[in-house]
């Protein structure tokens, strides 16, 4: 048997579950460089019309409003909240940190390119700068054996000083990506994202011109979760859980009562 | 059969009707700018001979709670919530004007902006569509302000104003949809005096605690109107035990 206000307080069930999961994981990744909550946005399902607003009522008159039964919630959507993360000096040379907006671009495995705010990087064995999955970095930049001094410019240009030689010596030019709409960008995890026919074609350019951000050498940026806020969204879906929880025993205990007492 | 059971069942198909009402309700409460909706039952008296006792719940007219939800502070550029009795046009599936509280907007990939639930948000004339910006700002008024690709993030241009109407003194309606319409396909008139709070959201106006009431008042009296189907059926043993012949 079907009864709509069991099926209906499910899809609260359903909503709020999915809700706790965006949340825990927003929780789980409050130390993860660069990474950009998610929020959970719900929308209605549609209502079941059993009278329609307008209709009849009698020869002269007709329904002010009618009878719409909604059919309860549902997830319309994860979005991700791009909002700056603030930025902790690490006092390492290969860390970045993205001041504004722009992505670094890596190059994943099969090829295509990966876009991130995490600018945790190291140097492979040949000297190339890689994120910490390993993952290239676009354009590529090599550093010489024995270099030092190594000094990335607000606007991405890598500089050091080579082995033997006094005056220092351009090794590449960072360049960061930026996108119409970010939020449209999809999550890969490893904190990649890629490009959506919903974020629009990626425009690459110099860091500091062209509306993207600055670059700065020796930080990070932290995650931008706000556990308050969190806990707060955690305490008030645990409550909505509960309510739509209480419906559903509430309405087994209505068909319960009819089925003993008839 | 004693009539009183037809009354009752209808009751009982009325009170459950209610129920899914609480139960949409109560999942819809994190839904934002969702408003809560109230059923309400007209009592439809059957004339005829003998007594007029049979009053059945129907005609059961709906309508939402207008009510403002709290608003909560989000920092996102492109969430707005409206101050007052202001709703944001948009468009409907069927291209006809309807108007919404829900103020999470985003960037779809056609570039059309629209609500978090995909309905194009109308501008002054028509829907809105954003060109590639670097950032998206709304202001008091409703008005757009984007930095082009390449722009100076200093000099942000305006593109055009969000229509905002009035609710007030119009008939309005709450459609299938979840958006609300004028009465007859009608178009209400921008309204220069709304305002809207930029980087808010207004949360669903469902109050929980007053769903929950309503919750327990159907209940019980859904089983009230269980009870009184017993009865009704007790009647009709004790009177049909009357008839039985007594057996020698």
């Amino acid at each position: 048997m079907s009864n709509a206000a069991l099926q209906v307080a499910r899809t609260g069930l359903d909503a709020q579950n999915t809700k706790m999961r965006v949340i825990a994981n927003n929780l789980a990744n409050v130390n993860t460089t660069g990474f950009k909550r998610d929020r959970a946005d719900f929308e209605t399902l549609a209502y079941q019309n059993v009278v329609t607003p307008g209709a009849p009522s009698d020869a002269q008159n007709r329904f002010a409003s009618g009878l719409q039964l909604g059919t309860g919630v549902k997830l319309s959507g994860i979005g991700k909240i791009s909002t700056q993360g603030t930025l902790q000096n690490s006092e390492n040379a290969l860390d970045m940190a993205i001041e504004g907006s722009g992505f670094f671009q890596v190059e994943r495995p099969d090829g295509t390119t990966g876009y991130s705010r995490a600018g945790n990087f190291n140097l492979t064995a040949e000297g190339n700068l890689v994120t910490s999955d390993g993952l290239p970095l676009i354009p590529a930049i090599q550093v010489p054996q024995g270099a030092t001094a190594l000094t990335i410019g607000n606007n991405g240009t890598v500089t050091a000083t080579l082995a033997g030689q006094t005056e220092t010596s351009e090794l590449g030019q960072i360049e960061l990506a930026n996108f119409t709409n970010p939020a449209g960008l999809l999550s890969v995890g490893n904190n990649i994202l890629t490009e959506t026919a919903a974020s629009g074609a990626p425009q690459v350019g110099e860091a500091g011109t062209e509306g993207l951000g600055n670059i700065r050498q020796g930080a990070l940026e932290q995650s931008n979760v706000n556990i308050v806020e969190e806990l707060v969204n955690m305490i008030e879906t645990q409550r909505a859980y509960e309510v739509n929880s209480k419906m559903i025993s509430a309405t087994d205990e209505m068909l319960q009562f009819v089925n003993q007492q008839i | 059969m004693d009539k009183l059971a037809y009354t009752s069942v209808n009751a009982m198909k009325s009170l459950m009707n209610r129920q899914t009402a609480i139960a949409n309700n109560m999942a819809n409460s994190n839904t934002v700018g969702f408003k809560a909706d109230m059923v309400s039952a007209k009592s439809q008296y059957l004339n005829g001979p003998g007594h007029d006792s049979r009053a059945m719940a129907v005609e059961r007219q709906m309508q939402a709670d207008m009510n403002s939800g709290s608003v909560t502070q989000t920092g996102r550029s492109m969430d707005i919530a409206l101050e007052g009795d202001g709703m944001i046009a948009v468009q409907a599936a069927d291209g006809k004007e309807a108007y919404s509280r829900r103020g999470d907007l985003r960037i779809a990939a056609s570039g059309a902006m629209v609500t978090g639930d995909g309905f194009p948000v109308m501008g002054a004339g028509g829907p809105i569509t954003m060109p590639p910006a670097e950032r998206v700002d709304i202001g008091a008024d409703g008005t757009v302000f984007f930095v082009p690709q390449g722009g100076d993030p200093t000099q942000p241009q305006e593109l055009d104003r969000i229509k905002l109407v009035s609710m007030t003194g119009s008939a309005i309606s709450k459609g299938p949809d979840a958006l609300f319409r004028a009465a007859d396909d009608g178009v209400l008139p921008v309204d220069d005096n709304a305002r809207v709070i930029s980087g808010a959201l207004e949360e669903s106006n469902v109050n929980m605690t007053a769903a929950l009431v309503d919750m327990i008042e159907t209940s019980r009296a859904w089983e009230t109107q269980a009870k009184l189907l017993r009865t009704a059926q007790e009647l009709d043993e004790s009177s049909a035990s009357v008839m039985n012949m007594p057996r020698g």
